[in-house]
């Protein structure tokens, strides 16, 4: 049974590693180049089963540098749902490369769900910087000028938070989340300690796009195809918020190392990402920047440092991986203005609907699922008396709600363009990307119906990090 | 003579017998889901709307209809509610509970009481108006009756929610549809005035969340059902700051002075059928939520907060009524108009008296009637005479008598003559009001008496007046037209004639209809208990 746990990481890895090879090697024929899509999320959604049936096993690996409990099952079928659902939905005939986009967002997913099963500092690093890694290619594809330009800050990232967690490590004395968990009941929050802290918070916020290191991600993420920019806006910072949530609660007992920063990086976020999502027109970046919004409500559960908010947190992170990743592949190439986007919901309707309720999603937008995950925040703010940053966060939403509102008026009001004005084609219409559009709809309304067990879950995840 | 009886007998049944009175036909059709019908059925009835095909508009009338048997279907099952609702219970009833997040404790619970019942019938009757009034649209039909449904559904959900979550929820999804259908059918300044209604309900949602996470906070954090929240014994700092958040969620949707300032343009320039379900069913759940959350749950709050609540009347009142006088375009004046009623009922609130809180309660339908008379009739009336401004519109009364009537009906609604409900509703809000709250009961008169006058001009103006030679042609109001502002001001009417309900000849058994103020009357006692003793 043991081996079966990891049995998901094993399907995406081998199938990413395939693509890569049959990109490389061999020629892909039209019937091929049709039918991989399709293929490669039916093995997601095999991984997928295959979490949901043994990943209830609790147990510890590789000498416990892998865990398997409910916080990395959330994790990891978040993740899985989110690839898959991205990839259904993606427009290919706007990626540049079939097999290395197929694989990319694999090899992401495969990162989020390292970080998730990591029992110490070492896979935590190793899970986010193959995530990241995956958004560099991708982004490279396109423009090799924004690759560089993403790798350097990643590489900054990183530096700051190997640094953070080599700190960390002298000070405890162990890299074991859980021994780390214990040293820090019997350390006091000293400066030493703190500075560590927030160079590691440093580097995971520049990696999951929280202010003010949001200029590092979003701006390249534009840049890149809509799969890529899914991957970096979702997948890359869902791995950033997994370590973020681990180092939370392991953290939890000394939260003044800590939790003023987040403190005030959340909301800057909140309420930076609803100001800017309102006032750009350019349809990714209010998407981008409506993501910028809801990362800072993830963060702001983690001020709370215990278990309602790091449970809530998990759940909006859930959310936030869906409509983040699978919002830029939904959108496929419209990136031509404000305008490309303009009455698209008589002509693509379900692709239209992906669209609409991504941006609500992402906004806060009763009653789809980030607006469940942003009121369990909210009321784990609430219990620990964070009326300020609830505050704050509400305002962030309120602007966050009227851009989305922006965006919708364009695509179901506006009379849709002629295609030489529209800037970009509209995505091309298959079965299979209808069908992932409607299971994006499916996934975001119903995150939150059917919300019991998700949310039940998200706060076993929160037990299982040691929190109470 | 007859009237002060049939108003004695109003106050009499506001304070509901212990003896259940059958009405005719109760029992023979029962639901445990009767309120989800009330939200579901709409929400279902628009996915089918989105999701039938309609290749080049061919659909639009089968759509129309759609929208039109759903609003009549839910009309059919309130009757049906509003029928067999026991208007001696004191609880809530037709109560659906089911678990929804155990882990935060929101609940997915629905009930209604007198209060709740009252509104719910104002969103069936409006829920069928809005239908009628949006005949007319021949743009983006399946957008625009997908998003009427959802709005309806969204309202009534806000309605029968018992646990503050879905208030949350239902309260904050109702700006989404009502916004774009502002964007997309709107008229010339629709950009503004859904921007304005998205930014002052926006504060009004982060108020109610505001209020809400207090409450949970404060309780526990162990649930949001308002069985917890609303019947725990808080300390008074607790209750001023809900209180506080309370009246500012409130003031924004009503809307109340100064934080009206989304109401001239949206009622303006929505299109009717939308600033219809705007002025009476969305905007009167501000005062559902100040009856509901600050005056039945947060006493101590009440009684000092109660001051503010009366000058924010007072200012609502004497504010609108001056700015009619100052309008020059008749749809912003019916804007402004509308501000009236929700004054009225807020009066009551303030005032903490049973007798005053069932003037409220009544008030929150007969206001809710007549703003959207006025509302609607003001645009009916200046599409069909091609104009706006009040410079240009002159002596209509002969040319367009069906619209006139209506109008002076909807003016004679406002102030609340006799043989109207809302007669009856500021007749008991002032006699409740004055004892407790003479100044802003005063205050509130004078406004009132401004209104009155500017009305009086208004009317004699583009009704009476001398008709401009220069004006664009004129035509009265359509037979759909005709029939919606009928819809509304014959409701007014029945409910101010038989506020009890039609008896059986030579009985005191109720015909077909229990009686709204019998009916509003279940409830009422609970909310009014803490305001029975010293203050009475």
């Amino acid at each position: 049974m043991s081996s079966v746990v990891f049995a998901p990481e094993v399907i995406v890895v081998a199938a990413a590693v395939v693509l890569l090879l049959i990109g490389r090697f061999a020629g892909l024929r039209r019937s091929l180049r049709r039918s991989l899509p399709p293929t490669v999320v039916a093995l997601v959604l095999v991984a997928l089963a295959v979490e949901l049936w043994a990943g209830a096993t609790l147990g510890s690996y590789l000498g416990g540098a892998l865990l398997q409990d409910r916080f990395s099952l959330f994790a990891k079928a978040a993740v899985l749902v989110a690839a898959g659902i991205a990839i259904a939905v993606t427009d290919w005939s706007a990626e540049d490369s079939l097999t290395i986009s197929l694989a990319m967002p694999l090899l992401a997913a495969f990162g989020v769900m390292v970080a998730a099963s990591a029992g110490d500092l070492v896979a935590l690093w190793a899970g986010l910087e193959l995530a990241a890694a995956a958004g560099v290619v991708l982004l490279s594809v396109r423009r090799a000028d924004l690759g560089l330009r993403l790798l350097i800050a990643g590489g900054i990232a990183s530096a700051l938070l190997l640094t953070g967690m080599a700190f960390v490590y002298a000070t405890a004395g162990t890299a074991d989340l859980q021994g780390l968990r214990h040293a820090a009941l019997a350390v006091s929050p000293t400066l030493a300690l703190a500075i560590p802290v927030v160079l590691l918070l440093a580097g995971l916020s520049a990696r999951v796009t929280l202010a003010p290191f949001h200029i590092a991600g979003i701006p390249v993420s534009l840049g890149a195809s809509p799969l890529g920019s899914g991957l970096i806006l979702g997948l890359v910072a869902a791995a950033g918020l997994t370590v973020a949530i681990k180092v939370a609660a392991a953290l939890g007992p000394v939260p003044d190392v800590f939790a003023p920063y987040l403190e005030w990086a959340a909301a800057a976020a909140m309420v930076g990402g609803g100001a800017a999502a309102l006032a750009v027109r350019s349809p990714r970046a209010r998407l981008a920047y409506l993501a910028a919004g809801q990362v800072g409500w993830v963060a702001a559960g983690l001020v709370t440092h215990f278990r309602a908010g790091l449970g809530g947190s998990l759940f909006l992170l859930g959310a936030f991986a869906l409509a983040a990743t699978c919002g830029p592949a939904v959108m496929g190439g419209m990136d031509g203005g404000e305008a490309s986007l303009a009455g698209m919901g008589a002509q693509r309707p379900a692709r239209a609907a992906g669209i609409a309720m991504a941006f609500l999603s992402l906004a806060g937008a009763p009653p789809l699922a980030g607006f469940f995950g942003e009121f369990a925040v909210g009321a784990a703010l609430a219990q620990s008396r964070h009326f300020g940053l609830l505050g704050l966060g509400l305002l962030g939403a309120v602007m966050s709600l009227a851009a989305a509102l922006a965006t919708l008026r364009v695509i179901y009001i506006q009379s849709p363009l002629e295609e030489g004005r529209r800037g970009s084609g509209l995505p091309t219409l298959t079965r299979f990307s209808t069908a992932g559009a409607v299971a994006l709809c499916i996934g975001i309304a119903g995150y939150g119906v059917f919300g019991s067990p998700i949310l039940g879950l998200a706060y076993q995840g929160a037990e299982a990090l040691g929190l109470r | 003579m007859k009237f002060v009886s049939l108003i004695a007998s109003a106050i009499h049944a506001a304070s509901p017998s212990p003896t259940p009175i059958a009405v005719a036909g109760a029992g023979i059709f029962t639901s445990s889901l009767l309120m989800s019908l009330m939200i579901w059925v709409p929400v279902l009835m628009a996915a089918a709307i989105a999701t039938l095909p309609n290749p080049r508009g061919r659909f639009d009338t089968l759509m129309k209809q759609i929208a039109f048997f759903t609003n009549l279907g839910l009309v059919f099952v309130l009757f049906v509610a509003y029928n067999q609702f026991q208007n001696f219970l004191p609880n809530m009833q037709y109560e659906e509970k089911v678990p929804w997040l155990p882990a935060i404790g929101a609940v997915y619970h629905l009930g209604v009481d007198g209060p709740g019942m009252v509104m719910l019938v104002l969103s069936g009757l409006i829920g069928i108006v809005s239908v009628l009034a949006s005949l007319g649209i021949r743009e983006r039909v399946r957008s625009y009756f997908c998003l009427l449904l959802l709005t309806q559904a969204c309202i009534n959900g806000a309605i029968v929610a018992r646990d503050m979550f879905v208030l949350v929820l239902f309260w904050g999804a109702a700006m989404i549809p009502i916004a774009l259908l502002i964007l997309g059918w709107g008229g010339p300044r629709r950009e503004g005035a859904a921007w304005r209604l998205v930014g002052y309900w926006g504060l009004g949602l982060a108020a109610l969340v505001v209020a809400v996470m207090t409450l949970y906070s404060a309780t526990g954090g162990t649930s949001f059902d308002m069985d917890v929240l609303l019947k725990s014994t808080l300390s008074p700092r607790i209750q001023l700051a809900v209180g506080v958040a309370v009246i500012v969620a409130a003031a924004t949707r009503l809307p109340l002075f100064p934080l009206h300032g989304w109401a001239r343009d949206v009622y303006a320039d929505a299109p009717v059928g939308v600033a219809v379900v705007v002025a009476s069913t969305a905007s009167r759940l501000g005062a559902f939520l100040l009856l509901r959350v600050l005056v039945g749950a947060e006493p101590v709050a009440a009684q000092l907060l109660s001051p503010l609540v009366a000058a924010l009347a007072a200012l609502t009142v004497a504010y609108a009524g001056l700015a009619v006088l100052r309008a020059t375009d008749l749809r912003q004046a019916a804007a402004y108009l509308a501000l009236v009623p929700g004054g009225l009922t807020v009066l009551g609130l303030a005032a903490l008296a049973p007798l005053a809180l069932a003037g409220s309660v009544l008030s929150l339908f007969s206001g809710g009637l007549a703003a959207a008379l006025i509302v609607g009739v003001c645009a009916t009336l200046s599409d069909r005479a091609q104009s706006r401004s009040l410079h240009v519109l002159g002596g209509l009364a002969p040319r367009m008598p069906k619209l006139a009537w209506l109008m002076v009906l909807s003016a004679l609604a406002l102030l609340g003559v006799p043989l109207m409900a809302s007669f009856l509703a500021e007749f008991m809000t002032f006699f409740g009001t004055f004892k407790n709250q003479p100044v802003g009961g005063f205050a509130v008169a004078a406004g009132l008496a401004i209104t009155a006058i500017a009305l009086a001009i208004l009317l004699h103006r583009v009704l009476f007046g001398s008709p401009n030679p220069d004006a664009p042609g004129v035509s009265d109001a359509s037979l759909g037209e005709t029939w919606y502002l009928a819809l509304l001001a014959g409701a007014l009417l029945w409910v101010g004639i038989f506020p009890s309900g039609p008896k059986v000849p030579g009985t005191d058994l109720p015909l077909f209809d229990p009686g709204l103020v019998n009916t509003m009357g279940a409830g009422l006692p609970d909310l009014a208990a803490p305001y029975t003793g010293p203050t009475q």
